[in-house]
């Protein structure tokens, strides 16, 4: 099996609504593709290069990762958790941890591994109740008693497991080389800026040339084009891209149980405002984990010391999305001061912010 | 006979630029969506004109500004947004408006006339909210373009700091109040409709803005 460098980037792993992570994992990309031609993207966040070739070239394994570590730290701005073994499925495992495993020492490095790195809440839990707590036990099992009991991807796992095969399913995004075509511009997206019957007219050009102006007085992001995702929430439904990059191919067109109903502010904030929300003692108010508040808002605080009154408040509707990766809570909330504005706040993290503006 | 008859003339390039193809007054109007159809002169926006929406921050004054270009979006024409720091997505598409034909610039800095000149040559309507205190000389430059380019302007501007100079429409939010129910459903907006042009319209209305729907509907 060949010996692998994997750079895993957990700033870049999760999808951001305005595409920013894939761009910033095309560059990383392109910038590693020169170090060494045969840089395999595998999905967002996670890059793999055999180490062989570079480090002949380099001087060392050494001098591989402290060139990759600092064009990432250039590019990203933080530091990647790189990690060497033989195969993909023990790179990707020794670059969580941040660790080199030494020639020959993968097959024992892959056996003290904890089943649960497999991914399989049923095979984790059957396997603990057996008795089998690591990758080396699993693995030690016959071919056939392990048919016996589980699935077909259950035997494809003890495969890997073994050594036999170097990447357990899953772990790359087969759409991954499209979408960074697609970025590239090298896949044309049908869906550009249209106009009537799908064809452009001589209006859409005038409204081009004028934002390529604008454009290069203002710089490259200065004019944005907007579309809506999927989402729960205003602030996660709107994606804002600068004009002349890559529509998203996602359409919105899949039902959003519990969606945000209209209607919607008029501003959402790209960097909410931190605030604070006190009762009528100064006491500030919390989200309680059951969903409610530990008291009845009575002002909203900014940090500039601005004070206002909250004369009517609804909610809060609790949120959590994603809890099998993110686990991310949030609680919205909505209130009009007593200067008749209305505002979006949102309970995350135990501090409140506002969102939206009634505008 | 067509032997003879002459080539047509060839025209300097300067001339062939200001020529523009005969169009009929209806189509030097842009539609307007309900309910600002019936209180606009001609149930429009003339091309050329300058809007001026008036009102306090955060009571109502961009959602109404953005409700007067739905119409003329769906039909095709585009729309830029200047200075507006942070549009809210969702709620300009529920208001209606085609976002695949707006133009946002939210941050112009120092440059917002600047952006707005150059986008006026390109969009049919655009949506400027000044970030600091508009001179005369600007509103003059502006409008004098608008009115050459046969773009709508629709400025959004706070009592506090408003347009220099006297415009064709002005739409002023004199009151806005929330009805509630367990959440937040509609804003009932009492708007002034003033100008030169709407003379014989003017007067106060009222209007919903965003209604249940996030739509903007009479009152």
């Amino acid at each position: 099996m060949e010996r692998l460098l994997a750079v895993w980037i957990p700033t870049l792993s999760e999808e951001k609504p305005d595409g920013s992570s894939l761009r910033s994992y095309l560059e990383v990309l392109d910038a590693l593709s020169v170090l060494c031609p045969f840089t395999e993207p595998v999905r967002l966040g996670l890059l793999v290069l055999p180490l062989r070739g570079p480090s002949r070239f380099f001087g060392g394994e050494e001098a591989v990762l402290a060139t990759v570590s600092q064009s990432v730290r250039d590019l990203v701005g933080c530091e990647p958790s790189l990690g060497v073994a033989d195969g993909l499925f023990c790179a990707e495992l020794a670059a969580r941890e941040g660790m080199v495993v030494p020639v020959g020492a993968t097959e024992s490095f892959r056996r003290a591994q904890p089943i649960s790195v497999l991914g399989r809440k049923d095979l984790t839990t059957t396997c603990r109740r057996l008795g089998l707590h690591t990758l080396g036990a699993f693995a030690d099992l016959e071919r056939a008693r392990v048919a016996e009991r589980f699935s077909t991807p259950v035997l494809a796992l003890h495969r890997v497991a073994r050594g036999e095969v170097g990447e357990m399913a899953g772990q790359r995004d087969p759409r991954i080389t499209k979408r960074l075509r697609t970025l590239r511009g090298e896949d044309e997206v049908g869906d550009e800026q249209i106009g009537f019957f799908g064809q452009r007219g001589a209006g859409d050009d005038r409204a081009q040339a004028a934002a390529y102006r604008v454009r290069n007085r203002l710089g490259a992001d200065a004019v944005v084009v907007a579309s809506l995702r999927g989402g729960r929430v205003p602030e996660d439904r709107a994606t804002l891209v600068p004009f002349g990059s890559p529509a998203s191919a996602a359409v919105e067109d899949a039902p959003w149980p519990g969606q945000f109903r209209a209607p919607a502010p008029a501003m959402t904030l790209a960097h909410r405002v931190a605030v604070q929300l006190h009762d009528e003692t100064g006491q500030q108010v919390a989200m309680g984990s059951r969903g409610l508040l530990s008291a009845t808002p009575a002002s909203l605080l900014f940090s500039s010391q601005a004070r206002r009154d909250v004369i009517w408040h609804a909610g809060p509707w609790p949120l959590v999305e994603r809890w099998w990766v993110l686990n991310r809570r949030r609680a919205h909330l909505q209130v009009v001061l007593a200067t008749g504005e209305a505002v979006l706040l949102v309970a995350e993290s135990g501090r409140w912010w506002v969102v939206g503006i009634y505008d | 006979m067509f032997a003879f008859s002459t080539p047509r003339p060839r025209l300097s390039d300067d001339l062939v630029a200001t020529l523009r193809p005969v169009t009929l007054a209806k189509s030097r109007m842009l539609p307007l969506g309900e309910p600002w159809r019936a209180l606009a002169p001609g149930g429009g926006l003339r091309r050329g004109s300058t809007v001026l929406v008036q009102a306090q921050p955060g009571s109502g004054g961009l959602s109404l500004a953005l409700s007067l270009v739905t119409e003329a979006s769906t039909l095709g024409h585009w729309v830029a947004v200047v200075g507006v720091d942070d549009p809210g997505v969702v709620a300009i598409a529920d208001l209606g408006v085609d976002l695949r034909r707006v133009l946002f610039v939210p941050r112009p800095r120092g440059a917002w006339a600047e952006s707005a000149a150059d986008l006026l040559d390109g969009v049919d309507l655009l949506v400027v909210r000044p970030p600091s205190r508009v001179t005369h000389r600007v509103a003059r430059q502006l409008m004098d373009r608008v009115r050459e380019r046969g773009t709508v302007l629709i400025a959004l501007c706070e009592p506090g700091a408003p347009w220099p100079l006297p415009v064709d429409l002005s739409f002023d939010i004199t009151h806005a109040r929330w009805a509630t129910s367990s959440r937040l459903d509609a804003r009932y907006l009492t708007v002034r409709v003033g100008g030169r042009g709407a003379a014989q319209r003017s007067g106060e209305h009222a209007v919903v803005l965003p209604n249940r729907k996030g739509r903007a509907a009479a009152g």
